[in-house]
């Protein structure tokens, strides 16, 4: 009775033909059945979503929908823990604001999935409650920092999740796990109360396993928030409504600066077929570059931005207020206990890096060098796209890698290019979508679709596009 | 050796917004500790500011007064660093572009202007309060997240009176512009000093030490003083002057030091992202300039030229914003504008005076104070009457005009009701006629008393007076 997608149930709450609770109760044993097999929750909460179901009348799309909040949103009453031993018994006195838009349109929360540790990280590894395990094959991961939201959905256990996106966070993982996942423009969706990692950079998103209910919750939690100052006016369009398959004469770019470090066969076969199938559907395809001094420095870049502006966003995490304590004799030393032991040792170590960038004497050539190479790399890519829509690349370079296999190699450009360029739709704040695009091995593989700033219905449509003409959409994967 | 005092300062100001820096908690003092506190206040993860645009008005205003050049970019810094008293683990401030620069603030010293050069005025939020006990320390959220300028003077004052001189001519502005209560001894106005020594003549600096937790004028005064001695008795002895941060005991009456600049720490400032730079309407900012409150010195101009108040009158007037708006006030209901001003700077301030409390505290309103003065001068009440009537005002409260009717304290100033009284009196009284008339003036003060015991002391002082003497003139030239 579940892995529907959100039309689907939507249609068989409002004309009965599915019991509400029945259907909520079915789902909760296939919770535990899915959290034995996955570990991708942190916090289940059956009682709140059955109290969630007696305010939904199912008159409106997301109405009764269940879904699933990455760990590091805030939410009021309910545990919210960021993965992190720093915050293990953290209950949020407020709502970020997305929960109370989605509460708004009575959507049911059913339960927090785990993430890396605050967000950093992709793997999904470093979770307080250890990884999630990847619903195609157990043996590997299912992808980070959103990885427990992404093996939710890919399990078919709820239509959509939320995650959030600071370098790949939701569309590396999507890709892993066979689902749709999207980060769209940087400002379009409110950020406050979510935990941040990199300010500049982190976008709420969402996962669902189709292009049609995407839309549906981008309209839903988009918008303005007076809460967020970065949070844009423009009004908010109809993404489904104006959803549309035909992109005849879109203009599409091929980052060849990306795709020639593909390696694997099957990948570099499926990503021509992708091509082959957006010039079928008439759009208007080109190869494109990016200087390769620009790519390699995608990696250093979001390093040393993401870790620096991370380190004053969690300095707020003291052990004095709220959090994980551990005394010592003076202040500075319950800061210091409380901090070294909340935290895992590859958070401590972005930390210091991050600190090490801003300190004055190093920030100069380190934090602000950084800032100007992503200037001149957001210059790069709008050079494409005052000629193309889209950007078209691969999503990664492999299927989602082994829990035990060893880092891949760091200094290939295969790693450092094809593993990291998701970031550039970070850099620039542009909307970003990855969806399924075939099989390797078993194991699902993917593309990604980028687009210009607040064009998120031109990614939509072309990611739409495409999904109708491979036929990958509602996939997910219950057992084994 | 004569040594020449190097003075700079860095004067912190609360403003009093409704509302806080980033977040939409209320702006209060002496409110019950962490009740007036959003999660924004209390540096919860996740939360985000939002700037108070009343915030950036108010210190706009400050910048105009100062003649400051206003960057229309404004720009938000992360001041990262790690206290307790920071919710955040570091401050939303601006460090790279203040909002203002460049200004200056003319202060009389000895009949003489001197210009103090105004570096900078940025803004930033206040941290929470401590309360530090034998072994543990209590925070109080309320004061966290408060709008707050800084104002920094280049090194050119060159005393402690000086330094006194600015630091109440600020005050004056702070207050007169409507920005803060600027109170430094509730800490909604803080002064740091930076001072160093040097020979006169000398163009290098001395090493400096900076004076923390003052909390008045007269204290800022006093700690200048004792460091600048401290100090040349450290360069006479042949020593060196220590770069440390020291505060001034009130008890002692010394400075003392509380750290090390050594352990100086680096603050990483960086570009707030959570705050875009924000084009202001230049429109907007000469409109503030335009709209600018009536400030202390033009008052006074006003009270002189346009009132007629004499010039010690007016400046002690504008000694405090209270007194001089409630004058304004007052002479929309009465334009007796020397006679406001005497009952201001007497009774109402004797009052204050006695009672400790500010003019607002009390029950005396400007509409009052209007009527009774326009009362003592159309003579329906006397001066003696007027101030058993303000007495009853500040007890209940009253309005002045039912005061009279009820205790009956009305004037008789009709002259044929008084003409027929003292003829009365005169009639009983002929010994004191005859008295008068052998010339003993004592008789008119005897009859007078006659004349207000009849009365009730309602009789017109004045006119009882004329009257009194025409008509006992009349009974001499009769006989």
């Amino acid at each position: 009775m579940i892995t529907y997608s959100i039309e689907e149930l939507h249609e068989l709450f409002k004309n009965k033909k599915i019991n509400p609770i029945d259907y909520y109760d079915e789902l909760f044993n296939e919770v535990d059945f899915q959290q034995e097999r996955l570990n991708a929750f942190v916090t289940i909460t059956k009682d709140k979503a059955y109290m969630d179901l007696e305010d939904a009348s199912f008159n409106d799309l997301l109405s009764g929908i269940p879904f699933v909040l990455k760990d590091n949103y805030n939410t009021k009453g309910i545990l919210t823990t960021a993965s992190s031993k720093m915050l293990a018994d953290y209950v949020p006195i407020y709502n970020a604001t997305v929960v109370d838009l989605l509460k708004d349109a009575h959507t049911c929360l059913i339960g927090k999935a785990s993430m890396d540790e605050l967000a950093m990280g992709g793997t999904n590894k470093s979770a307080l409650t250890g990884p999630v395990f990847n619903p195609w094959d157990l043996s590997r991961i299912a992808g980070g920092s959103s990885g427990g939201s992404a093996a939710v959905v890919a399990s078919g256990l709820v239509p959509f999740a939320l995650g959030s996106d600071t370098g790949d966070s939701i569309r590396k993982p999507a890709g892993y796990c066979g689902i749709v996942g999207f980060k769209p423009t940087w400002g379009r969706i409110s950020r406050y109360g979510i935990i941040p990692y990199a300010s500049s950079l982190d976008t709420v998103g969402a996962f669902t396993r189709n292009v049609r209910d995407m839309c549906i919750v981008m309209e839903a939690i988009s918008g303005r928030d007076d809460r967020d100052m970065t949070s844009s006016n423009r009004e908010v369009p109809h993404y489904l409504n104006d959803l549309t398959d035909d992109i005849s004469n879109y203009k599409i770019a091929i980052l060849t600066s990306v795709s020639d470090e593909i390696r694997n066969k099957d990948i570099q076969a499926n990503f021509e077929y992708v091509i082959n199938t957006f010039k079928q559907l008439g759009a208007i395809v080109n190869n494109v570059t990016i200087p390769i001094e620009l790519m390699r420095s995608i990696l250093p870049t979001y390093t040393i931005i993401a870790n620096s502006e991370a380190t004053s966003n969690h300095a707020c995490l003291d052990g004095i207020k709220y959090g994980n304590r551990q005394d010592g004799a003076t202040v500075d030393e319950v800061m210091i206990n409380s901090r070294s032991d909340g935290f895992g040792d590859h958070i401590k170590r972005r930390f210091i890096l991050g600190n090490l960038a801003i300190s004055s004497e190093n920030q100069e050539r380190m934090f602000r060098k950084a800032q100007k190479v992503r200037r001149l790399i957001v210059e790069a890519m709008n050079k494409i796209y005052q000629d193309y829509d889209i950007i078209l690349t691969p999503n990664c370079g492999s299927i989602a890698p082994k829990l035990n296999e060893a880092n891949d190699d760091r200094l290939s450009d295969e790693y450092i290019i094809l593993e990291n360029h998701l970031c550039l739709g970070n850099f620039a704040g542009t909307p970003s979508i990855s969806l399924p695009s075939g099989f390797v091995d078993g194991m699902p593989i993917a593309v990604n679709i980028m687009g210009r700033l607040f064009e998120e219905q031109t990614v939509l449509n072309c990611a739409y596009a495409l999904e109708k003409a491979l036929g990958f959409a509602n996939q997910y994967s219950r057992e084994g | 050796m004569q040594f020449e005092q190097v003075i700079g300062l860095e004067v912190h100001c609360e403003l009093k917004t409704k509302s806080k820096m980033f977040s939409a908690s209320p702006v209060t003092f002496g409110e019950e500790v962490n009740t007036m506190v959003n999660e924004i206040d209390m540096g919860m993860t996740g939360t985000m500011p939002v700037l108070n645009k009343r915030a950036v008005e108010y210190a706009i205003r400050v910048c105009h007064v100062l003649h400051m050049d206003i960057d229309e970019l404004l720009c938000f810094d992360r001041k990262n660093y790690y206290y307790a008293d920071l919710p955040k683990g570091f401050q939303i401030t601006q460090n790279q572009r203040p909002i203002g620069r460049n200004g200056y603030l003319d202060i009389e010293v000895n009949e003489q202007k001197k210009r103090i050069e105004i570096e900078r005025l940025h803004m930033e939020e206040d941290t929470c309060k401590q309360f530090h006990l034998d072994d543990f320390s209590l925070l109080d959220y309320n004061r966290a997240g408060i709008p707050l300028i800084e104002i920094v003077t280049k090194p050119m004052i060159r005393s402690g009176k000086q330094a006194a001189l600015y630091l109440e001519k600020l005050r004056q502005i702070l207050l007169y512009t409507d920005v803060s209560d600027a109170k430094m001894e509730e800490g909604s106005m803080r002064c740091d000093v930076n001072i160093s020594i040097r020979p006169y003549g000398s163009i290098q600096f001395g090493t400096r030490t900076e004076i923390k937790n003052l909390n008045s004028i007269s204290n800022v005064r006093k700690a200048i003083e004792y460091e600048a001695l401290r100090q040349e008795k450290v360069l006479i002895q042949g020593g060196k002057v220590l770069q440390e941060t020291r505060r001034y005991d009130e008890n002692l009456k010394e400075t003392i030091v509380m750290r090390a600049k050594g352990d100086a720490v680096d603050y990483k400032y960086y570009n707030e992202p959570n705050i875009l730079p924000i084009r202001l309407d230049h429109q907007w900012v000469m409109q503030i300039k335009d709209e600018l409150p009536m400030l202390a010195d033009e008052r006074i101009d006003k009270y002189i030229n346009e009132y007629g108040i004499t010039s010690t009158d007016a400046h002690i007037l504008v000694t405090s914003k209270e007194i001089s708006d409630f004058y304004e006030e007052t002479i929309h209901y009465c334009q007796e504008y020397q006679l406001v001003c005497h009952w201001l700077l007497g009774d109402v301030q004797a009052y204050l005076n006695k009672v400790n409390l500010t003019i607002n505290e009390t029950k005396l309103t400007p509409q009052y104070l209007g009527k009774l003065i326009t009362f003592i001068q159309n003579g329906t009440i006397s001066s003696k009457q007027a101030k058993k009537v303000f007495e009853e005002i500040m007890d209940s409260g009253k309005d002045p005009e039912i005061i009279i009717k009820e205790k009956g304290l009305k004037q008789i100033s009709d002259p044929n009701t008084l003409i027929s009284i003292i003829n009365e009196v005169l009639d009983q009284n002929s010994q004191s006629v005859n008295d008068y008339k052998s010339g003993k003036d004592r008789a008119v003060g005897y009859l007078i008393g006659q004349i207000m015991k009849k009365t009730k002391g309602q009789a017109n002082p004045k006119q009882t007076n004329q009257l009194l003497m025409k008509l006992l003139k009349e009974r001499i030239s009769d006989k």
